[in-house]
């Protein structure tokens, strides 16, 4: 799959309409020889074919070639940043999961009508504020309270809070509504009788018995949301001044930087799919003897 | 969800259902009548009043006595922070249906009269400008209409698109089964965990920064088609499953109707209700995919507005501190848009959570 998502990202960069040299043909102080050898230099001028198996030649080596625009290896730059997009996105998600986890155990536990309304409501506001949409508020609200953006643009505790629960918020609606949902089907289910009988305390079964199949599903919509979670971090990131991917293919993107985007969504897609894999995988831990066990669905 | 649950919503949000689709209303007669709403063109620049704030209406007259309302003209006393001061000595009455400058209602009846002006053929008249100005003097308040009407036909285009492709994906693989349905449904599955914003961006890099305005458009609608099926395809793909082991189908096919004539007269009218709202939940990630592009600078450009790139000028920071309400205005219609498409599809909220794509 990754194979097919570079070769048709090359195949479109390359051929359509220019690339990052020849935006220089409109300078009339640059000579045509000179684009032509900076073509040469950089390899624009051989067949497509040819251009994309010497890139996946090289990224099979690890080397995914030099950014034109910033003129240093992508594979650093794309890593480096990587790890900080990592860093907020993993904020994003714990601060995304705890938050709903506590609220459905809550819900579950006290069954106050008062409280699975606002549940209701929480999901309906977090499931349609955009990202851009509160970003934006979260950027007017800090240069509000501290005057300036300066505040936010380096990478202190706050600045990372700040873009985590900006990304996280969209999120929240998913794993909550689900949690809920999960949550109440499972304290249905006939096992739970059966520990109700033998006199558990409901917070008892609740953490130990309704948890672990509400889980599940959940599981199946972390790995899902994690291709947004990568999508989302671009307009957080650009917006508030994050150093991570997103900032950086947007940069690569308004270059025209084809090495620096290939990049991008090669190590993106790789790292989403990696993930995914890891969702499967925890699925699979917790699932062991729950399978038989799903019978209402 | 379970049943209670979906009662419980029903319950909380029924009346809220008949606002929303009173919103979606508004906004569909804002796509209609954009320019006639709009007192002013969208590109007409007012050198007089750089970055102005909204223009103060008034009823009462020195006396107290209801009157016309009116306008004072302002004049720029402070440069640094755009303040204006209220000349009380020229005052301009409000009228509606006034003449002004002309615009293509429909986009071919060329016409000039507006919804509300300024009562003066005055040149020099001060304009109305309910949403205050931009920091090239143009009219924020018109710019958003016309925003709002590029944004709103273009991404139900791209949803368009994107659920015939998923549902002709959908039907071809939950029909053909086994070994092709495998492969498809393994394409759309890894569709749906790539980055889609990303694959976006990628798709865009491969085309010129600077495109005219239909251009750009039209280069979105394709770009979101082509990342946007996969969850069409799924959905479509496990109801056609579902139904295929229907009795209805078991009779068509006994009586010897074609498989093709089954697929389009039998299965997909009754997948058809899910479908749709399926359509109506994706209709805001692609809005939101059109406002990031465009806030980021690589999808439409001035000065055609569109709800993403007047976002941008929120960006300015000095701007955004003197008024940031007006300046995320924009954004302030994004949200009442998503949430009016929300309430009005809580029908079936199941369908709905299985995505969470861009934005």
């Amino acid at each position: 799959m990754l194979l097919v998502v570079s070769a048709i990202a090359f195949v479109l960069l390359s051929s359509a309409g220019g690339d990052s040299v020849s935006a220089l043909r409109e300078n009339p102080q640059v000579s045509e020889q000179t684009v032509e050898r900076l073509r040469s230099v950089y390899g624009l001028d051989r067949p497509l074919a040819v251009r994309y198996g010497a890139w996946l030649a090289d990224l099979l080596r690890g080397d995914m070639g030099e950014s034109i625009s910033l003129r240093s290896p992508v594979s650093r730059l794309v890593f480096s940043r990587l790890i900080n997009t990592l860093k907020l996105g993993v904020t994003g998600l714990l601060i995304a999961v705890g938050s709903s986890l506590i609220l459905a155990l809550l819900a579950a536990r006290l069954r106050i009508k008062w409280i699975d309304r606002a549940i209701s409501l929480i999901v309906l506001v977090t499931a349609s504020t955009p990202r851009i949409v509160l970003a934006l508020f979260a950027l007017a609200l800090t240069v509000a309270l501290a005057g300036s953006a300066i505040a936010i643009r380096n990478d202190s505790w706050a600045a990372l809070f700040l873009a985590a629960i900006v990304l996280a918020f969209p999120l929240i609606a998913l794993f909550l509504g689900q949690a809920d949902s999960e949550l109440k089907r499972a304290m249905k289910l006939p096992f739970i009788q059966y520990a109700r009988a033998k006199g558990l305390s409901e917070t008892a079964i609740l953490l130990r018995h309704a948890l672990r199949p509400a889980l599940n599903p959940l599981l199946t919509i972390f790995g899902l949301s994690l291709g947004a979670l990568i999508g989302g971090s671009v307009i957080v990131e650009s917006i508030l001044g994050w150093p991570g991917v997103g900032a950086l293919m947007v940069w690569a993107v308004r270059g025209r930087d084809v090495p620096l985007v290939m990049g991008v969504v090669v190590i993106s897609s790789a790292a989403v799919w990696l993930a995914n894999t890891l969702a499967e995988l925890l699925q699979l831990v917790n699932d062991k003897r729950m399978r038989d066990t799903e019978i209402d669905r | 969800m379970s049943e209670q649950a979906a009662n419980r919503n029903a319950r909380l949000f029924r009346p809220a259902r008949g606002c929303a689709a009173a919103v979606l209303l508004a906004f569909a007669l804002v796509v209609l009548f954009a320019g006639f709403l709009a007192p002013y063109d969208h590109t007409t620049q007012s050198r007089q009043a750089i970055s102005a704030p909204p223009s103060t209406i008034r009823f009462r007259d020195g006396e107290g006595h209801l009157v016309r309302p009116y306008i004072y003209a302002r004049r720029l006393v402070d440069p640094l922070t755009f303040r204006y001061e209220e000349i009380e000595t020229e005052r301009y009455s409000i009228g509606m249906l006034v003449e002004g400058e002309p615009y293509d209602l429909f986009g071919f009846i060329r016409t000039r009269t507006h919804l509300i002006g300024i009562l003066s053929h005055d040149p020099a008249a001060p304009r109305l400008h309910l949403l205050g100005t931009d920091s090239l003097g143009r009219d924020r308040f018109s710019r958003l209409l016309i925003a709002i009407r590029f944004s709103l036909l273009v991404c139900p285009l791209g949803a368009a698109l994107a659920c015939l492709l998923g549902i002709l994906f959908g039907l071809l693989s939950g029909y053909a089964g086994r070994l092709v349905d495998t492969v498809m449904m393994g394409a759309a599955d890894s569709m749906l965990a790539l980055p889609t914003l990303i694959l976006i961006l990628a798709a865009r890099a491969a085309f010129p920064l600077e495109l005219p305005p239909m251009r750009a458009a039209f280069l979105l609608v394709v770009i979101f088609a082509l990342t946007g099926w996969a969850p069409m395809a799924r959905l479509t793909r496990g109801i056609v499953r579902s139904l295929m082991e229907s009795d209805f189908v078991l009779a068509a096919r006994s009586i010897g109707l074609t498989e093709i004539r089954i697929m389009f007269r039998h299965i997909l009218p009754n997948a058809a209700p899910a479908l749709l709202t399926q359509a109506l939940i994706m209709l805001p990630y692609f809005l939101l995919a059109e406002v990031a592009l465009s806030y980021l600078g690589v999808g439409v450009q001035e000065p055609e507005p569109s709800l993403g790139n007047m976002l941008a000028a929120a960006g300015d920071v000095t701007q955004l501190t003197l008024r940031p309400f007006l300046l995320l205005s924009p954004a302030i219609v994004i949200f009442i848009f998503v949430l009016a498409i929300r309430l009005f599809a809580e029908e079936s909220p199941n369908v709905g959570r299985e995505q969470e794509r861009s934005g």
